[in-house]
């Protein structure tokens, strides 16, 4: 199996914060790879880090054995990795449509066969097309981010909590459709849920005060009592 | 540290005997009449510097305080006796009419962001200006008026060491201010406003307190600038005012209190150089718009203008050669002079 | 009947011209986040270079053009050259364009020398109709039609077209449209650029409407634009629009009535807006916290 995205002792500053003191993340093709931690840990700086939105100062960022660490958004976003905010990021003023029109690079059959399988795993989108994307639910409004992101055969995900404030049978959706993309992509989680991240988590990195604690395979965690007390306060 | 302020002092005293030295050494009466300009204006861009430099406010509006004091001081000054006693109480009245109306536009305008703040203070100086085009039984409209200045003021000299005394006065006082706990919190509002209100304290009344005192004293420099042209008309309104405060504060080097006033001996000495010159070569007609370009550059590579910049270089050369003087506070905390 | 009429006409005929003016200032602002003070010199630069474009070739159409063009070459060194490496630092935006909006109003006088010049309409739109016993002034409705055959145009590629698309979704959230794979700053220049011909376009248009140009009709008009910008709100195209419709009739109809008020009117609505909210009468994005 590919090494995807590699993080080797990366190092991030918000202002004068040193946030991430030295994260180490590997993701593999095909795989939901799950970042793990308490609040505040990293977890999101650490995505963010990969798309360039808030750029490593120290350390090695690479997507398939390229450094991408200086590379500005927009190129990173070229290269094929898709990101889902914690905040969705959706356009409230942009109809559902107008969302998926923009996030698209091409409109070439594969992405209009793209967005039809994205539409079949989220039907509310199809039924909501022209409604503004401010109006939304939340459950809706991450599908919503979901399908954008994928759109564009993104060959990694970048997903931020999508269950957060979502009603459990809309977690199951989420979970389900995650499953589904894992297929054609792959993944990296940031997820709180412990419960849905067990699930559905191929592997685990966690992260403490900005570091990189421990990392393995998921069912490997599942029965590890003490860090998952330590770390993510559960047991 | 004993070194740097021990050299602040000399250094002040210094510029101080020359001054009131030079007008019995050269009795010229354009330089006196330039220098005196010099401090009137050092005075306004101080006073500016209270607000861009410590607080980190974009005014347009400042031309609105310094127009006040002129006016008041014209319009007494012609209305009643031309004695020193009436310039002193029009002073009085212009800082008391500067105040209270910097802190109405204070506690309206201030809360807002940068943005909207300076297109407010612009809205506000254009309507002032609009005013004082508009009532002319007081003002005289655009046409202004001339009036008497008091006796004691006939003879240059005079006039040049008062406007002096209160240079020298306004500056200590201003030094102390910024220098004060108040003056610090003013300097943690212009770094991190946020952060400064999340500590507990009400950000929008140390603005406005900044904005009073940057106010006044524009009233007072206005009310020394109507004295010392014996006329007053709406140019002590227009945005040209706040400009010149603007860039003088800018060269000169924002939030040092003595930049602003470098910035006004560089830009008032340019003044009348280039106008003379502008007689015989009608390029410098035109000088201010190197001023323009110098104010653009400098935002850009020297936000901290000249003061600030040779500050810099000194800190830099200091920190090379005492590597052993660890109490000294570099320049790394003085960074960001703008947000 | 026929004052209200030409007040009417006479309004809208500014309104639109400060529309021009202000939909670029209000797109730069949403999209970019800056407020350009230099936006007045890019409007007197239009005026001037269109006006002695159109008095050398004869062809008032190729004035435009040419006014067009020099605002949209003027829009990209600005970009380029001064707002790109102030770019994030609110107050050093704010410092510099009003630097080069004095640069570039001083430099008018360098170039076309420091008196006003006086401005005739084109013979095609000189004169006036007269429609009952009303008479009605050519030019003031060439104006309006051309704002409102603008304001389509720009409505339909904003609503229509891809880079109208990227476009709006800029304004609402500049950070996910890169991480969508935008390229932002490209965007911006080209926003910049628009809006900065079609304050050259407005200064062009203003210039046979008022029938003198000098150099400080910039900063002048520049006021009247910002005004027009938050009581429409930023970064609302069409808020613009009825915003300064709205200025436009109001001083019309206060320059007849109280003439006193005209100038200050329009400045005590901003202030209204600006103390009660802020965001605008038609706002389009949340407020940011810088």
């Amino acid at each position: 199996m590919n090494t995807l995205l590699k993080l080797n002792d990366v190092h991030t500053y918000i202002g004068q914060y040193h946030i991430l003191q030295g994260v180490n993340f590997e993701a593999m093709e095909g795989q939901v790879s799950v970042l793990l931690g308490r609040n505040g840990a990293g977890k999101t700086t650490t995505l963010k880090t990969i798309m360039g939105l808030t750029p490593a100062s120290k350390g090695e960022v690479e997507f398939r054995s390229h450094s991408i660490k200086k590379s500005p958004t927009y190129k990173v976003a070229k290269l094929g990795i898709g990101y889902v905010p914690e905040n969705q990021g959706i356009f409230a003023d942009l109809t559902v449509e107008e969302n998926m029109k923009v996030a698209m690079r091409k409109e070439d059959t594969a992405t209009l066969e793209r967005q039809n399988y994205v539409l079949e795993l989220f039907p509310d989108l199809k039924k909501f097309w022209k409604k503004a994307g401010g109006h939304l639910s939340g459950g809706q409004k991450q599908m919503l981010s979901m399908a954008r992101a994928f759109i564009n055969d993104s060959k990694l995900m970048l997903i931020d909590e999508p269950s957060k404030g979502l009603a459990p049978i809309v977690v199951e959706k989420v979970m389900e459709a995650i499953v589904e993309m894992k297929k054609q992509t792959s993944i990296i989680l940031v997820e709180q849920n412990f419960i849905m991240a067990s699930r559905i988590g191929d592997t685990y990195t966690l992260i403490d005060d900005g570091r990189t604690v421990h990392s393995g395979k998921m069912q490997d965690l599942i029965h590890h009592e003490e860090l998952k007390r330590k770390y993510l306060g559960i047991g | 540290m004993k070194n740097k302020l021990s050299l602040k002092y000399v250094g002040f005293f210094l510029m101080l005997a020359i001054l009131v030295l030079l007008p019995f050494v050269n009795d010229s009466r354009t330089l006196i009449i330039l220098l005196t300009q010099i401090f009137i204006f050092g005075i306004l861009a101080m006073s500016y510097d209270i607000l861009l430099g410590y607080t980190g406010i974009v005014s347009f509006g400042h031309a609105m305080f310094f127009g006040i004091g002129a006016y008041t001081s014209a319009v007494m000054l012609k209305q009643l006796e031309p004695t020193l006693s009436t310039f002193l109480i029009s002073i009085v009245v212009g800082i008391l009419l500067a105040g209270f109306i910097s802190f109405l536009v204070g506690l309206l305008t201030l809360r807002l962001k940068s943005h909207f703040f300076a297109m407010l203070t612009l809205a506000f100086s254009g309507l002032f200006l609009v005013v004082a085009e508009k009532w002319r039984s007081v003002t005289y409209g655009n046409d202004g008026f001339t009036f008497r200045a008091p006796e004691i003021f006939r003879d240059r000299m005079t006039f040049y060491f008062f406007v002096l005394a209160c240079l020298v006065v306004i500056f200590l006082a201003l030094y102390r201010f910024v220098n004060s706990p108040t003056g610090r919190i003013l300097i943690a509002v212009r770094e991190n406003e946020q952060r400064t209100k999340s500590l507990g304290y009400n950000t929008l009344h140390y603005k406005v307190i900044a904005s009073i005192v940057a106010g006044t004293v524009a009233s007072l420099a206005g009310s020394l600038y109507a004295v010392s042209l014996r006329f007053v008309n709406t140019s002590v309104m227009t945005m040209d005012i706040t400009l010149d405060a603007l860039l003088m504060t800018i060269i000169g080097g924002v939030g040092t209190l003595v930049g602003p006033l470098l910035g006004s001996a560089v830009i008032e000495y340019a003044q009348h150089a280039l106008s003379g010159l502008a007689r015989d070569y009608p390029i410098f007609e035109r000088w201010i718009i190197f001023f323009g370009i110098l104010y653009i550059l400098a935002v850009i590579f020297f936000p901290k203008g000249i003061i600030g910049s040779l500050r810099l270089m000194f800190w830099k050369w200091r920190l090379k050669h005492k590597e052993k003087d660890q109490t000294s506070v570099g320049p790394s905390q003085e960074k960001e002079r703008f947000e | 009947m026929e004052l209200f009429v030409n007040l009417v006409i006479n309004g809208l005929a500014t309104g639109m011209l400060i529309f021009l003016l202000a939909a670029g200032l209000t797109l730069i602002f949403g999209l970019m986040d800056v407020l350009n003070f230099a936006h007045g010199g890019l409007f007197v630069w239009g005026a001037y270079a269109g006006i002695f474009t159109y008095v050398f070739t004869e062809s008032f159409l190729i004035g435009i053009v040419g006014a067009v063009l020099t605002g949209a070459l003027l829009g990209l060194i600005t970009e380029k050259l001064i707002i790109t490496p102030v770019y994030g630092n609110h107050i050093q935006q704010i410092l510099i364009t009003l630097g080069l909006m004095l640069v570039l109003q001083e430099l008018i006088k360098v170039v076309f020398g420091p008196n006003g010049v006086a401005v005739k309409t084109p013979s095609y739109l000189t004169g006036s109709w007269e429609i009952g016993d009303v008479i009605i002034i050519k030019y003031r409705v060439f104006i309006i039609v051309v704002g409102f055959i603008i304001f389509g145009i720009f409505q339909y590629m904003l609503k229509k077209t891809k880079i109208g698309l990227v476009v709006r979704a800029g304004v609402q959230d500049k950070e996910m449209a890169q991480a969508l794979g935008i390229h932002i700053k490209r965007v911006f220049l080209y926003v910049f650029m628009v809006g900065a011909a079609l304050a050259a376009l407005s200064g062009m248009l203003m210039a046979p409407y008022s029938g003198v140009i000098y150099a400080e009709m910039g900063m002048e008009y520049a006021i009247l634009g910002f005004i027009v910008v938050v009581i429409g709100g930023m970064g609302s195209f069409s808020g613009s629009l009825l915003a300064a419709i709205l200025v436009g009739l109001a001083g019309s109809f206060m320059a007849y009535y109280v003439p006193v008020l005209s100038l200050a009117v329009n400045m005590i609505l901003m202030a209204v807006v600006l103390i009660f909210r802020p965001q605008g009468l038609f706002a389009m994005r949340k407020e940011r916290s810088t």
